[in-house]
């Protein structure tokens, strides 16, 4: 599904990523480790198609489809989801509206009509639900004033209700507690299916105690290190990073 | 006569009698000032700029232009007026005239003298040809009048990676020899590259007598200067000030100008910053505690007009009796002015009925990524934290006064200089009427 | 790069035509050129005025005449020259219309592709209508239903006819006509507008709403509209604005005057969408609007107001808290895009005790537009326990425009407590990327932003009116970050 390829990206004329070489089939969960500072969400902001970032080298493929010319919203369309580390706020615009308009424009780029409002409505129900959001958390303006964990939370819920292809979690663990990083982790493994794949970003086992990975990988100084399965994230939680420098 | 016409007319013996050297830049300097201000004449209250302040009962006095001091003033007369816990270099003037006697001023490391010398002596022609008169403005109609009869003030002129060692200390003081006076110092303060000074300016008025100053100060902060100046205002109710300061930024410097208003009938302060380069920091403060029928106008401008610039602007009013505050603060962010980070803060409390506020906080901007905010509030004391204090056996009056003093705090909590903190701090509580019973 | 850039979004919107630019071939009875006395009693006259109404006009012409255009506020402009506009333009038809079918059917289709046709708004929406073409009111929809409640819903110029004493008692007792130079201009030559009286105690059942239009090139428009709503009534009423789409510029210059006696609520909102010139800055509305509102006892006026039209805009709604207890309140947005400027704002004069008011102003300037907020609040030495509260917010796209703020505030009374904030910002990278990822263009995402930022005030305008205005925020700004 995903073939990313000797991949060299810098950023303000300094090199973050320094050749990456990354396969991810359908149906595959792969989870990306890293110290902090090595790449991670430099690597899933390339992917998404973040204009500051410039590609100087190598390519991200998408079932067969180079990317290099695509805008982050084609790439959107089709079928790339990115959870923000760092979710945006904006005022005054709700997590309905929102979330109705890139549904509704997301439709729009595939030729589909829009989704009427009565069905709209139920799927954001039926998702909330799922994500055990409470309702009147969806009339507030868009990640403004939510705390870290709703935040997150919001993102998957945004994920839910989009059904993407590839979707790229970074560090979507990072400030929920342990009831809701369950939560959160039902929630992807109730959305994974053979046709869709996930990659997470993460510096904590514990997350793939819930989402289990495929493959892991170490990320560090740009460069994937070190790859193997899922008893690789225990041996770094014990080890730590320096043995692989 | 008119004031006006009266000032008009005693131009020409002013520069003839004054052994002024009509053959150098400043007499034309003085000349188009005079032309200017008998085209603009005095501000009235149409000028939107004046439209919260007005001169005209002022102006009705018959002031002597050129006041002679009568009674000769000793240490002792003013020594309640200096900052005598630390050690600083002091410029003395009374009646407008230089006193040496009283004076302490130096050449060694920098300059910390006067304007008279350094408007005559060639060694400073330089100096006075780059900068004297430079950046006063020439709509300013009030500056322009200061510039033709500039005769006297502090000249300080500091070369390059120089620490003045210690602060100095400016203050004019009128005898009242007549019974109307008006003064007119001029400063000019020039600091070089990597250098840095603290200055502190007061005018006090020794007599029961009426006395206007009309007072012109230009600030020159060149790459990476620091300049801080504090301005001193607790004159007698007889006492009137306009005070326009203009301050020129280079890159890198900081320059920070506190104003503090205790006293005088009529206070207008004009400040104006400009900028000439990026990543310059420019600070200003200021707290107003009135009473009687005092009357403060602080007027303000920050001209943004490079990128990556700051300013900080936080003033406080406290108004009390009939007392009445004017804060007009102008920021206008060039389009050039990309990054700029803007600041204003502006907080009154009114006391008694009869007190007022006129606030315009002033807002123009042509870049769009910058950070500008300002923000406004007129209030009261909270009833709820008083009555706290009361139940906690605080007397009702000094519960006010702590309320008020921490209200206050921030804009003293900036000052440097701790011997002038602790000055400024035992004003403000004599100001809010109580004994200095506490030390935040 | 596929990427619609915001190179191409400028373009879009340079080359974006004014929607509503079309002009309607309706025969226009219309007067010569310029002013004098005998233009003013030439309009009184043909509206078959009494003669106190005639005596009004021409105390207002001399006023005028003495008068200067102001020209403190923050707009450059070519002022317009008074002797070269004629005063007075009405389409020619039947003098007295009984239905809609006699309506002009040019004039009709015109209100349809306003996207108002009448019928329409008849059938789906609980909206009673007058619309004022160039100068004239042509049609009052709902006649029937208001008369039942004992509300008076027409054009000013049959209340002058009809009601005498309520126009004679009103009019001009809260804007006189020495006011200011454009009210003491429109109060000399008002040709029409509307006018409605809601009676003791009646809660209007319908939202009141006026479409204004210029159509004749080279007049200008002048309406007065007069709003009184008796002890404890409650109404909504709505204006609407739009104009063909002319080189050379048209002016408009209206009053409105509301007046809320004891314990009444009125709600004003405008959604102004005058012709704001080309691209090029060429052509389009002056608006030069006086608009006040006077508060009884526990009344309220408030004042909404969606602006994204005119070339040059001057408009000040605002509030005379008389009475104690009143509440006034103010909620702008105002979108300025290419050559545009917009000089706006209000006026809270608390002269009541415990009166509150409420100003919430957001500005959007684009292109190479100007936008400045002017207001005044304003506690007088006797005024016990007056609260405001404003906070005024501006969004810059592109480094061509500029955001300005001219706030007064006056407190002379110790219990005043007044709030003031403002900010400057502007559409973040960050912000844009989110929505891109998301699958939104950025297009759509300015225009979703932009709603985010004009929420408050979008909240306050009736629903029939909401989603009109948020398509004409869209389509004055589409793109415009730089
Ligand atoms: N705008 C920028 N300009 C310069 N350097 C940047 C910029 N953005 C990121 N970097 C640098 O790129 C490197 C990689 O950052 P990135 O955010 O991808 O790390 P990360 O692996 O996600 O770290 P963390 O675990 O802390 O989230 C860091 O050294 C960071 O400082
Ligand atoms: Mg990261």
């Amino acid at each position: 599904m995903l073939s990313i390829k000797n991949l060299h990206a810098n950023i303000n004329d300094k090199e973050i990523l320094k050749g990456i070489n990354l396969e991810i089939k359908a149906g595959e969960v792969h989870a990306i480790m890293g110290p902090n500072g090595s790449g991670k969400s430099t690597l899933s902001a390339v992917i998404a198609g973040k204009e500051e970032y410039e590609v100087t080298q190598g390519s991200v493929i998408l079932n067969n489809e180079d990317l290099e010319d695509s805008a982050p919203e084609e790439r959107a369309h089709k079928g790339i989801f990115l959870s923000f580390q760092y979710p945006v706020e904006i005022p005054g615009v709700t997590v309905t509206n929102f979330i109705k308009t890139a549904i509704n424009e997301t439709r729009k780029a595939k030729g589909q009509e829009e989704l009427p409002a009565k069905d709209m409505l139920k799927l954001i129900r039926e998702k909330a639900d799922l994500l055990e959001i409470d309702r009147k958390f969806l009339s507030r303006s868009l990640n403004e004033g939510f705390s870290g964990g709703e935040k997150k939370r919001n993102e998957i819920f945004q994920m839910a209700m989009l059904e993407p292809k590839l979707a790229i979690l970074d560090e979507t663990d990072s400030g929920l507690d342990i009831d809701a990083l369950k939560v959160v982790a039902n929630g992807v493994n109730k959305l994974k299916s053979k046709d869709n794949a996930v990659l997470v970003i993460t510096h904590y086992q514990r997350l793939l105690d819930y989402i289990v990975p495929d493959f892991v990988h170490v990320l560090h100084n740009g460069k994937i290190v070190k790859s193997g399965g899922k008893e690789l994230a225990l041996e770094l939680e014990a080890k730590g990073y320096d043995w692989l420098k | 006569m008119e004031l006006k016409d009266k000032l008009v007319s005693s131009f020409l013996a002013f520069e003839n009698k004054g052994g002024l050297d009509l053959d150098s830049n400043v007499h034309e300097l003085r000349l188009k000032a005079i032309q200017n201000f008998e085209n603009q004449g005095f501000p009235s209250k149409k000028d939107e700029e004046w439209k919260y302040t007005n001169l005209k009962p002022l102006l009705k006095n018959d002031f002597c232009l050129f006041p002679e001091t009568k009674n000769p003033v000793g240490y002792k007369n003013i020594r309640e007026y200096l900052i005598n816990e630390i050690e600083s270099y002091t410029l003395i003037f009374v009646d407008g005239v230089f006193s040496s006697f009283l004076s302490d001023t130096t050449h060694e490391e920098c300059d910390v003298c006067v304007l008279s010398s350094a408007l005559t002596k060639p060694k400073y022609k330089m100096v006075i040809d780059n900068y004297f008169n430079t950046i006063a403005k020439e709509n300013n109609s009030l500056a322009e009048l200061n510039t033709a009869f500039t005769k006297e003030g502090a000249f300080i002129n500091i070369p390059k990676n120089t620490i003045v060692p210690k602060p100095i200390q400016i203050l004019y003081f009128s005898t009242g020899s007549e019974n109307e006076v008006l003064l007119q110092p001029r400063n000019l303060v020039v600091v070089g590259e990597n250098s840095h000074v603290q200055i502190i300016e007061r005018h006090q008025n020794l007599s029961k007598n009426t006395t206007f100053t009309n007072a012109v100060t230009e600030i020159f902060a060149h790459k990476r200067a620091i300049v801080d100046f504090y301005k001193i205002q607790n004159d007698t109710n007889a006492s009137s000030l306009v005070d326009s300061t203009f301050v020129s930024q280079k890159q890198q410097s900081v320059a920070s100008v506190h104003t503090y208003s205790f006293g005088g009938k009529m206070t207008r302060n004009n400040l104006e910053f400009y900028h000439e380069g990026e990543h310059i920091t420019s600070n200003l403060n200021g707290i107003s505690i009135l009473n009687g029928k005092q009357h403060v106008d602080n007027h303000t401008l920050v001209n943004h007009k490079f990128p990556n610039c700051e300013s900080h602007e936080l003033y406080k009013g406290i108004y009390s009796d009939k007392s009445a505050g004017v804060f007009n603060g102008k920021v206008i962010v060039q389009q050039a002015a990309q990054k700029t980070n803007a600041f204003q803060q502006n907080n009154n409390i009114l006391i008694d009925d009869g007190a007022s506020i006129n606030a315009k906080p002033q807002l123009e901007i042509f870049a769009d990524d910058v950070k500008c905010s300002h923000g406004c509030t007129i209030g009261q004391l909270d009833e709820s934290a008083l009555f706290y204090m009361q139940s906690r056996g605080i007397p009702k009056k000094e519960a006010k006064a702590l309320l008020l003093f921490a209200f206050g705090n921030d804009v003293v909590e900036k000052i440097k200089i701790p011997q002038l903190k602790s000055r400024i701090t035992k004003l403000i509580a004599e100001n809010l009427g109580v004994q200095l019973g506490f030390d935040l | 790069m596929s990427k619609f850039t915001e190179d191409d979004l400028k373009k879009e919107l340079e080359t974006k035509e004014y929607e509503y630019g079309f002009y309607t071939d309706i025969e226009a009875d219309k007067f010569p050129i310029g002013l004098n006395e005998e233009v003013v009693i030439a309009i009184s006259k043909k509206k078959n005025e009494p003669d106190w109404m005639t005596e009004w006009r021409l105390k207002a012409f001399k006023v005028w005449k003495e008068m200067k255009e102001p020209e403190w506020a923050n707009v450059h402009y070519k002022k317009p020259s008074f002797q070269d506009i004629s005063y007075y333009s009405a389409p020619v038809q039947k003098p007295k219309l009984d239905s809609l079918d006699q309506v002009d059917p040019e004039l009709l289709k015109t209100f349809e592709k306003l996207g108002i046709s009448i019928d329409e708004q008849k059938r789906l929406s609980n909206v009673a209508v007058d619309i004022v073409v160039d100068s004239v009111s042509v049609a009052t929809t709902f006649k029937k239903t208001l008369n039942e409640k004992g509300i008076i819903f027409m054009p000013i110029s049959e209340a002058i006819q009809e009601h005498p004493e309520l126009v004679k008692k009103y009019l001009g007792s809260i804007v006189p006509q020495s006011d200011n130079f454009y009210a003491a201009l429109n109060s000399a030559v008002f040709s029409d507008g509307s006018f409605c009286y809601i009676p003791k105690g009646v809660t209007c059942p319908m939202e009141l709403s006026t479409y204004f239009r210029i159509n004749e090139g080279g007049t200008g428009q002048f309406e007065r509209t007069l709003v009184i709503a008796d002890k404890g009534s409650y109404v909504s009423y709505l204006e609407g604005c739009t104009a063909p789409q002319r080189d050379e510029n048209q002016l408009h210059a209206a009053v409105v005057e509301l007046i809320a006696l004891d314990d009444a609520e009125i709600k004003y909102s405008t959604v102004q969408n005058w012709f704001p010139g080309g691209k090029d800055g060429k052509g389009g509305v002056y608006n030069f609007v006086t608009k006040r509102g006077l508060c009884e006892k526990n009344a309220k006026i408030s004042w909404t107001q969606v602006e994204t039209g005119s070339a040059v805009t001057w408009k000040y709604p605002s509030c005379v808290l008389k009475g104690d207890n009143s509440v006034g309140e103010f909620y702008s947005i105002a979108v300025t895009n290419n050559y545009q400027q917009a000089d706006t704002g209000t006026k809270m004069i608390h002269l009541g005790n415990n009166t509150k008011s409420t100003i919430i102003s957001k500005g959007v300037s684009a292109g190479k537009s100007q936008n400045s907020y002017r207001g005044l609040v304003q506690v007088g030495p006797r005024t016990k326990n007056a609260r405001n509260f404003s906070q005024c917010d501006s969004l810059l796209m592109g480094d061509q425009c500029g955001a300005h703020t001219f706030p007064y505030i006056e407190a002379k009374n110790k219990t005043a407590q007044i709030e003031h904030e403002a900010t400057t910002s502007k559409i973040g990278e960050d912000q844009l990327f989110y929505c891109n990822q998301r699958g939104i263009d950025t297009e759509k995402a300015i225009a979703l932003i932009v709603n985010g930022f004009s929420k408050d005030v979008l909240n306050k305008l009736p629903m029939e009116f909401a989603v009109e205005a948020q398509k004409l925020l869209e389509i004055s700004l589409e793109g415009s970050v730089g």
